[in-house]
């Protein structure tokens, strides 16, 4: 009994040590420059492919590969993808981050997509030199204050989002009473406040909901809209639960109309009869410019529908791959090659002005948001 | 007191409860008679909404329906009934039968194993993407019933009314017919059972079947008023469903019934006042934390909840 107790005491020492010894060496002091050899580099996709945003995961992933294997076609180079699941849960987008924090191949990092992911992994991916370029994490404290000096992103930032909403509803829309709904997440409560803040500003009556992430039954919520409300605002992830909340507005005989944020763009899932939502690139399927790369793309996902995310994310793994080909001009490179590449980022763009960065990793000028008028589950831009 | 606001509250309630009232019952079922919580059941919710979501688009979809929507719905109930039954003796044989001599946290962690693997599937074969019946294509938001304010979608009238039918076939079937009491005495005591001469494999597969089939019909129901589903919805409603079971008695089939419609009117009644209860501090997103509050509470002073009866056992 008593060889038992020591033994069990014995190993949960050793457990112990070995436990705390590789948690030193994943989050430890800054970790050595790695050197790749070119002709091996792997770019780590850090997005929900699992979970409830999965669809938004997967069609990111899908427009990164194409990105990957366009750029390999043409300048001969021999780019990998890993993924790296988040399941739209912090905790485990940290894992992931120190997943690929400690694999030496991966020399940037496409994403990390969600706002929160970023905020866990960032000083991560800062520590180990790693570049990470999201096409769609638009929390606007990202980057403010001291930044990860290792990120950037490829889209506007909800401080530009917000304030175009706020400006559309109570300017064009005329509303004088509007109803703010969250999904409880980091993207969504901070638009929300920051959307509310500034319709209250502008005199507009405003009350809050929450739900959550995954709801898909809005119908008691929609009790809580009185027949006085013109518009709701729904900060979601998720584009189905925009649809939702629309046909179940009619159901009650509600007149309110849905405005969704980007997270709700999608032509093939959010059709209101009667809708807004805006997005923080135009859709390429409604752009006469870009039906070469929308012709190509379909080609290559054999017509997988997507909407404004995957777009953004080819952008996002064109910055980074462009980085680590200009890194590799001598055959190798380190990580700190490629974030000094990343940073000096002057590319031309499918989804808006030629993307450069700014000191904190923004896209210079800002970039802007772009509104869509949906009628009928037909898209129309309007703003 | 808004008393629109409280009947639209009591129909939403009541339809989301008799959509989980239906989980529950599977869950009562299968802990009836094996004492196992089958925690893939909200999974084989989430199968049975996909497998009607194949029957809607093999007749064209809801804008270009090649048969009546009566036919349509008949069609996708019964399609997702048999496929989800099916799939239910699949995991019983295969995931449950193999551990029953087993310790009892063996196969609740095979149930666990057997959620993912069902949930990985469908990712799999139908990928992340949402889906959608575009029920409001079947039948318009206008059509039902219209009293002042109040609105009842007949969507909604059609899952309250072929929930109550199923519950009731369900209660028919337990207590008038041979099977139902060959059920209810493998649930009493499954050796002595068998000395009486019950084939209890055979009851245990059919009972599989039949929660199974009522949680395929769940799944078509919550597509249909629910308007969205993916491979990772059955997650909630399986909580849910649970919750149910355990508050009206888990074993128990009217309790089940009971702890569905209680659960779906507490989730709603919160939703629609937890703010005014707490003047502001709690929002409506923590309706969850109302219901599963009720959990708590019942398994700390009822943990047989309303029907069930407590386990003694005699010494």
């Amino acid at each position: 009994m008593r060889k038992g107790v020591i033994a069990a005491a014995l190993a949960a020492i050793v457990s112990a040590a070995v436990v705390s010894a590789a948690v030193a060496n994943t989050a430890g002091p800054a970790a050595p420059a790695q050197v790749a050899a070119c002709t091996n580099v792997t770019l780590g996709f850090v997005g929900p492919l699992t979970g409830p945003a999965g669809f938004l995961g997967q069609e990111q992933l899908s427009w990164a590969r194409f990105a990957v294997s366009k750029f390999n076609r043409a300048n001969r180079t021999r780019l990998r993808i890993a993924l790296g699941d988040t399941r739209l849960e912090a905790p485990i987008a940290r894992t992931v981050a120190r997943r690929f924090v400690s694999n030496r191949g991966v020399m940037g990092i496409i994403g990390p997509s969600e706002s929160q992911a970023v905020r866990v992994g960032g000083n991560l991916y800062e520590r180990a030199n790693l570049a990470a370029v999201s096409g769609s994490a638009t929390a606007t404290d990202l980057t403010k204050g001291r930044p990860f000096r290792t990120f950037a992103r490829v889209v506007p930032t909800d401080a530009v989002q917000g304030p175009t909403i706020v400006n559309y509803v109570s300017r064009v829309l005329r509303a004088d009473n509007v109803v703010v709904i969250d999904s409880q997440d980091d993207y969504s409560v901070p638009l929300a406040t920051a959307v509310i803040r500034g319709l209250n500003a502008r005199n507009v009556d405003t009350s809050r909901e929450s739900v959550a992430a995954d709801d898909t039954d809005f119908s008691s919520i929609v009790a809580n809209v009185g027949n006085n409300v013109d518009v709701v605002v729904f900060a979601t992830q998720v584009a189905t639960a925009a649809n939702t909340l629309s046909n179940q507005l009619r159901e009650q005989g509600k007149r309110a109309v849905v405005f969704g944020t980007d997270g709700a763009y999608s032509p093939s899932q959010y059709k209101p009869r009667n809708g807004y939502v805006s997005v923080f690139a135009p859709d390429l399927n409604l752009d006469p410019r870009a039906r070469a790369i929308v012709r190509e793309y379909n080609r290559f996902s054999n017509n997988r529908d997507f909407g404004a995310f995957g777009p953004a994310t080819y952008m996002a793994t064109w910055v980074l791959a462009t980085a680590v080909r200009s890194a590799c001009a001598d055959g190798r490179a380190t990580r700190a090659e490629v974030v000094q590449r990343m940073r000096r980022t002057n590319v031309p763009s499918i989804i808006g002005p030629r993307i450069r960065f700014d000191g904190k990793g923004d896209l210079r000028g800002g970039g802007s948001f772009v509104i869509y008028r949906v009628t009928n589950g037909n898209y129309r831009a309007v703003g | 007191m808004d008393w629109d606001k409280v009947v639209q509250l009591t129909v939403n309630g009541l339809t989301g409860g008799a959509v989980y009232a239906l989980v529950a019952l599977g869950f009562s079922m299968v802990y009836g008679i094996l004492k196992l919580l089958n925690l893939a059941h909200g999974d084989i919710v989430m199968v049975g909404s996909f497998i009607g979501w194949g029957v809607l688009a093999a007749l064209g979809g809801a804008q270009d329906l090649r048969v009546a929507v009566w036919l349509l719905l008949v069609l996708m109930i019964l399609a997702a009934m048999a496929g989800c039954g099916f799939l239910g003796i699949a995991i019983e044989r295969f995931a449950y039968r193999p551990l029953r001599r087993a310790p009892r946290i063996a196969p609740l962690i095979s149930a666990l194993g057997v959620s993912f693997f069902i949930q990985n599937s469908v990712l799999l074969l139908w990928g992340a993407d949402f889906r959608t019946y575009n029920s409001i294509d079947l039948i318009d938001v206008e059509v039902g019933l219209s009293w002042g304010p109040l609105n009842v979608w007949a969507i909604r009238l059609i899952v309250m009314g072929s929930a109550v039918v199923m519950m009731a076939a369900l209660w028919l079937l337990v207590t008038r017919t041979k099977l139902g009491k060959a059920m209810r005495a493998t649930a009493f005591d499954r050796e002595a059972a068998a000395m009486m001469g019950i084939d209890v494999d055979r009851v245990i597969v059919k009972t599989f079947f039949i929660g199974s089939a009522l949680a395929g019909a769940a799944g078509v129901l919550v597509g249909l008023v629910f308007f969205s589903f993916n491979y990772f919805t059955g997650f909630g409603y399986g909580l849910k469903g649970f919750t149910a079971a355990v508050v009206g008695g888990i074993g128990s089939i009217p309790g089940a019934m009971f702890g569905g419609i209680f659960i779906g009117l507490a989730e709603a009644f919160s939703v629609g006042y937890i703010e005014d209860f707490t003047r502001g501090r709690l929002g409506s997103a923590f309706s969850d934390l109302v219901v599963f509050a009720i959990l708590v509470l019942f398994m700390l002073f009822r943990p047989q909840g309303i029907f069930g009866k407590p386990d003694v056992k005699k010494v």
